[in-house]
């Protein structure tokens, strides 16, 4: 979680300035499985409380298709990403594919604190579920496009440490890649090597835009709500009820965390320390606004399939300011439960970790530039409860990945 | 005849320009969000509208100068949050469409909540802001 204000302008009294009057009060009578665990409790929803829920879904949303890959959502390129995002061969060294890290039983992401390719990287993994949402890319946001993204580890000596030419050569010259690169694409690899990467690259995005994630116990609740089955929504456990209304209300998780993915794609400063080591800081945003400002990849280059490039416009119009010094990507809150450790560098381990940081947040840490976002939530021990009960309702059991590449193993 | 014709055209122009708030912006279309000072009224429209969290948005704008207010020149267009003391993560780019006619592309809020969209107007090397509150959820 990213975002609170301070409780003179909670829901329960009419959000300050932000706050039209409160509409209809939506009541839910609170069942509970183990009652000994879950004293009933009735919650209830305020009609902005609500309509803030009801953004949270429908889940699964609808496919999409990213108008900057022409290989977006076209079956023989996802079949050839999958591939490449399982082969080690596209690694300098032949040891490291991108699944070392994004790995699927992890909900594609690593469990460790900093992510491992041939050395130790700066950051944490970040889970690919659900990337096709983004606007930005990475925890910086220095990638716009999820092909372009997808070319950075490639080729950062620490993840898979190859280059344009070694990526290109292991393409043309592995008959397995060639093959389907050739079915992908209707044609050989050719001689340019740019072109044979950022190609491949596309594969992979079209292959990553179909990690998507499950429906959840909140799904269930938030359908009910919509409708209005108070049978249904009884079924969502009291106490994530509770935590669903810090979320929604006091606490303004909201404003950062809103939406299908539960992120408004945006960036942050929450008060995480930006020391990668002494000496060494991680200039967040603002290191990735100028990397994607200079890039070759990015949406306004030459190499986006988007000709009129309607999908540009963030990357026309970002600012860079100083208070972009510091700040991080909102991370999406589907499966959070499966995905610790937490933040940009893995620094908080658990759930209770992170919620018992929103609650006493180091303001003195805060890169704020005067912003009046974040406060401590100052949340009691069964608010912590509460929150954690809901966040863990955004997880579901994991379905297990089936690779598709098994199918169509043999190209000819 | 054509002479008288032509300051026929101007005067509606100049009477066209001092009418202020109530006309201003007409050829905009519906729908359209006003503000004034007392030397410039602004008439915008959102588009697509309405607002949605998280996706660009366009504002096409007319500036009117009031009964002695120079013609607007130029226009700065910015959103802020007045409660947070943040503004938006982009820098919206503004266009001249025809005289007193702007065209901003490039705005995204990127939370709900009231936000204020904040004009410069710059005429005769000076500048004066106008602000227009909105609410988004």
């Amino acid at each position: 979680m990213t975002a609170s204000l301070p409780r003179r302008q909670s829901l329960a009294n009419g959000r300050g300035r932000l706050a039209k009057p409160l509409g209809v009060a939506f009541a839910l009578l609170a069942w509970s499985a183990s009652p000994q665990a879950d004293a009933p409790a009735p919650v209830t929803f305020t009609e902005i409380e609500r309509t803030r829920i009801l953004a949270h879904g429908p889940w699964p949303r609808p496919a999409t298709r990213d108008p900057s890959n022409r290989m977006s959502g076209r079956a023989e390129a996802v079949a050839f990403g999958e591939r490449l995002f399982f082969d080690t061969r596209l690694s300098q060294n032949g040891l490291v594919s991108c699944a070392a890290c994004h790995q699927p039983k992890r909900h594609w992401t690593d469990g460790r604190e900093r992510a491992i390719g041939l050395a130790v990287v700066d950051r944490n993994t970040p889970s690919l579920q659900n990337v096709r949402d983004a606007r930005w890319f990475g925890w910086d946001g220095a990638g716009d496009s999820l092909w372009g993204q997808s070319i950075r580890p490639l080729l950062d000596p620490r993840e898979m440490g190859n280059s344009i030419a070694g990526v290109a050569a292991r393409i043309r010259e592995i008959a397995d890649f060639a093959c389907h690169y050739r079915q992908a694409f209707g044609r050989a690899p050719p001689a340019d090597d740019t072109v044979v990467v950022v190609d491949a690259a596309k594969a992979l995005a079209a292959f990553e835009e179909t990690l998507d994630s499950p429906r959840t116990p909140f799904d269930e609740f938030r359908d009910a709500l919509s409708r209005g089955d108070s049978q249904a929504m009884a079924r969502y456990p009291a106490a994530a009820q509770r935590g669903l209304k810090l979320f929604a209300g006091r606490g303004r998780c909201e404003l950062c965390h809103g939406g299908p993915t539960f992120s408004n794609g945006e960036f942050n400063d929450t008060g995480i320390a930006f020391f990668i080591e002494p000496g060494r800081v991680d200039p967040g945003r603002y290191g990735g606004i100028k990397q994607l400002k200079v890039s070759e990849w990015n949406l306004l280059g030459a190499w986006s399939d988007d000709p009129a490039r309607t999908t540009a416009t963030s990357t026309r119009y970002v600012a860079l300011e100083h208070r972009n010094f510091g700040e991080f990507k909102v991370p999406g809150l589907r499966d959070v439960a499966m995905t610790a450790p937490y933040m940009h560098n893995g620094s908080l381990k658990t759930l209770d970790d992170v919620v018992n940081h929103y609650s006493e947040l180091p303001l003195d840490r805060l890169h704020a530039d005067g912003e009046r976002l974040l406060v401590p939530l100052k949340l009691t021990p069964d608010e912590k409860r509460d929150l954690i009960a809901f966040l863990e309702s955004l997880s579901a059991p994991d379905p297990g990945f089936q690779r598709r590449e098994t199918r169509a193993a043999v190209c000819n | 005849m054509t002479r008288r014709w032509t300051v026929a055209v101007v005067a509606l122009l100049v009477a066209g320009s001092a009418t202020g708030a109530a006309t201003c912006g007409e050829q905009l279309g519906s729908s359209l969000r006003r503000v004034e000072s007392t030397r410039y009224a602004i008439a915008y429209r959102i588009e697509p509208a309405p607002i949605v969290v998280g996706r660009h948005f366009v504002l096409e704008l007319a500036v009117c100068a009031k009964d002695g207010a120079p013609p607007p020149q130029s226009l700065r267009v910015d959103a802020q949050m007045p409660a947070h003391r943040h503004g938006m993560n982009y820098r919206p780019g503004v266009t001249t469409v025809a005289p007193g006619r702007f065209r901003a592309d490039g705005l995204l809020f990127h939370m709900p909540g009231q936000w204020e969209f904040v004009f410069d107007v710059g005429a005769n090397g000076k500048t004066e802001r106008l602000s227009s509150p909105i609410d988004i959820e």
